[in-house]
């Protein structure tokens, strides 16, 4: 009888720790937002189209992730992170309709950007990474610097369907991404 | 003596709920929302073989609450006309979650019974990549054929529980609801001549909820699935539940889900067997089977790299049922994406019964999620 309400115990106490871990993490992280963009990946894709970031606002999202939790099967962490990604996409609590063009306080690297972006949730990058997108090696070259410039001006530009969020990048971000992306 | 162990269990799980008010205001970094409006609909039209085509329109809002980061109240209304014109309306679900821990989560009220893929994740129209359900399910008609699930939603709760097991996801969902119920009606013109081809009437067994149940016993059920993570998951679901009113004859169901995700294609598949007992007028029990399955599969054309079929999707699905009104459904269907929650999806039908029926239908629908 005491092992098994030690058990009981002891079950509930590892519930307990990960309680405790779930509302530690902080929602600013770029390792957070990195988790949560190949969650978003992984997790939104298996059912449906996944939706762009912009088709709720940061408080409206706050609010349908419990929801999407549930249907999904994630854990309070891995909400959390999905969370994060698509609040880092997002410039105000309002819809994300245009690219900001204003100058960066400071240069980013593509490989940072790829990183902050969260870009390998969706896309491959030196075979790692989501496949909801297709790869990133070699995209430059196959598709154009046109191309690509456009996509992530315009993710819908050539199709209104796409689920690749449009993120807040300045052009001195988009071209340092181009650039790292012919290296590839 | 079980007194002790559960009196620890509330105790833990009294502790457990301690700490999260001063916790919560840590994580409200993020800019929290409390009410949030989602859901679907679709506008269809449908001609069907010695039928007059039809129009038909549904609007299904979803109302999320979120009362604090422990619990969230959610509600999904049908709004849509019946043949005389009038509104009908539907509770789908009405629902809240406590999200006991971070694997954990406690769902009581009306929810969608987690048995299979296509009722708790792919029916809403925007989701389900064909304008009809597969023939195994009910849910928005289902032509000549008898469905071996027509339920999708009940009322009682739910345990479920998420947790990384090595490079993919184990889910488990167990749920305790009010189960099915003896169907007060006469038979079906279906089930009658289903009953002089000799195979046997089906027995009729309501499963949607209603207020109340029509006996003490309630039903027993869940899904246990394993996600390899990023491209399939499969899923083993079961259900068993008293119908009759003296408690004596009992429903079950499994079923057997697949999903698998591509870049650019998606094959689904789901294989359900039921046994519904029957009562003799000599007094024997005895139990009466129905199996069928589904496979589905899409293929978006982006893959080909031309601009202008981005959009569309190719899908086709194979329907069968087996034992007592048994049949085969072909559906074959083009969707064009509007928007990643909007589209256009024109689908044709053919449903082959063993006893002669036949029926074709064609869709056309626009279908949107907001």
């Amino acid at each position: 009888m005491k092992n098994t309400y030690f058990r009981c115990l002891a079950a509930l106490s590892i519930m307990f720790v990960g309680t405790q871990l779930v509302l530690a993490e902080h929602a600013s992280d770029p390792e957070l937002i990195a988790k949560g963009a190949k969650l978003y990946s992984e997790n939104c894709g298996r059912c449906h189209n996944p939706r762009p970031a912009s088709d709720y606002s940061k408080k409206e999202w706050s609010v349908v992730m419990p929801h999407m939790r549930e249907k999904a099967h994630m854990t309070g962490k891995e909400s959390l992170a999905v969370e994060a990604f698509i609040a880092s996409t997002l410039t105000a609590d309002v819809r994300n309709d245009r690219l900001s063009s204003s100058d960066p306080k400071e240069t980013k690297s593509g490989e940072t950007l790829i990183k902050q972006f969260g870009c390998q949730g969706c896309h491959t990058v030196g075979g790692v990474g989501g496949t909801l997108g297709p790869a990133l090696d070699n995209v430059v070259a196959k598709k154009g610097r046109e191309f690509v410039l456009k996509k992530l001006k315009d993710p819908k530009f050539d199709n209104a369907a796409s689920a690749m969020p449009q993120f807040p990048m300045s052009d001195a971000d988009v071209n340092a991404l181009i650039e790292y992306m012919e290296k590839l | 003596m079980k007194i002790i162990p559960f009196g620890g269990v509330v105790a833990s799980a009294l502790l457990i709920s301690l700490p999260s008010p001063v916790l919560s205001e840590e994580a409200n970094t993020l800019d929290i929302g409390r009410f949030a409006i989602a859901g679907y609909g679709d506008v269809s039209y449908i001609d069907q073989d010695e039928l007059n085509s039809n129009v038909t329109s549904r609007f299904v809002p979803i109302f999320l609450f979120q009362l604090s980061e422990k619990i969230h109240i959610e509600a999904e209304l049908e709004f849509s006309i019946d043949e005389n014109g009038e509104t009908e309306v539907e509770m789908e679900y009405a629902d809240l979650h406590y999200f006991l821990n971070d694997n954990t989560t406690i769902t009581a009220g009306k929810f969608l019974l987690p048995f299979g893929q296509f009722g708790p994740n792919l029916h809403p129209s925007w989701i389900n990549k064909l304008p009809s359900g597969p023939a195994l399910y009910g849910h928005g008609g289902n032509g000549l054929m008898t469905p071996l699930m027509p339920v999708l939603s009940d009322s009682g709760i739910n345990v479920r529980n998420s947790f990384n097991v090595g490079s993919g996801k184990l889910f488990t969902d167990f749920y305790y609801v009010s189960g099915p119920r003896e169907e007060e009606e006469e038979h079906g013109e279906e089930a009658e001549e289903v009953e002089e081809d000799g195979h046997g009437a089906i027995p009729e067994v309501e499963l949607e909820f209603a207020s109340g149940d029509n006996n003490s016993d309630k039903a027993f059920g869940g899904r246990v699935a394993y996600a390899f993570l990023p491209s399939l998951e499969v899923g083993y679901s079961f259900y068993n539940g008293a119908y009759d009113h003296d408690s004596t004859l009992d429903f079950n169901a499994t079923a057997i889900d697949f999903n698998w995700i591509g870049t650019y294609t998606t094959i689904r598949g789901e294989m359900i067997n039921t046994s519904i007992d029957e009562l003799h007028e000599d007094g024997d029990i005895e139990a009466f089977d129905r199996n069928g399955w589904y496979l589905q599969g899409s293929w978006q054309m982006r893959q080909l790299g031309q601009q202008a079929l981005n959009p569309v999707e190719l899908v086709a699905r194979y329907s069968e049922i087996t034992k007592a009104a048994e049949g085969e459904r072909w559906t074959i269907g083009v969707n064009y994406w509007l928007e990643s929650s909007a589209v256009l999806k024109i689908a044709y039908e053919d449903t082959e019964l063993e006893d002669g029926d036949n029926d074709n239908r064609l869709f056309i629908q626009l279908a949107f999620g907001f």
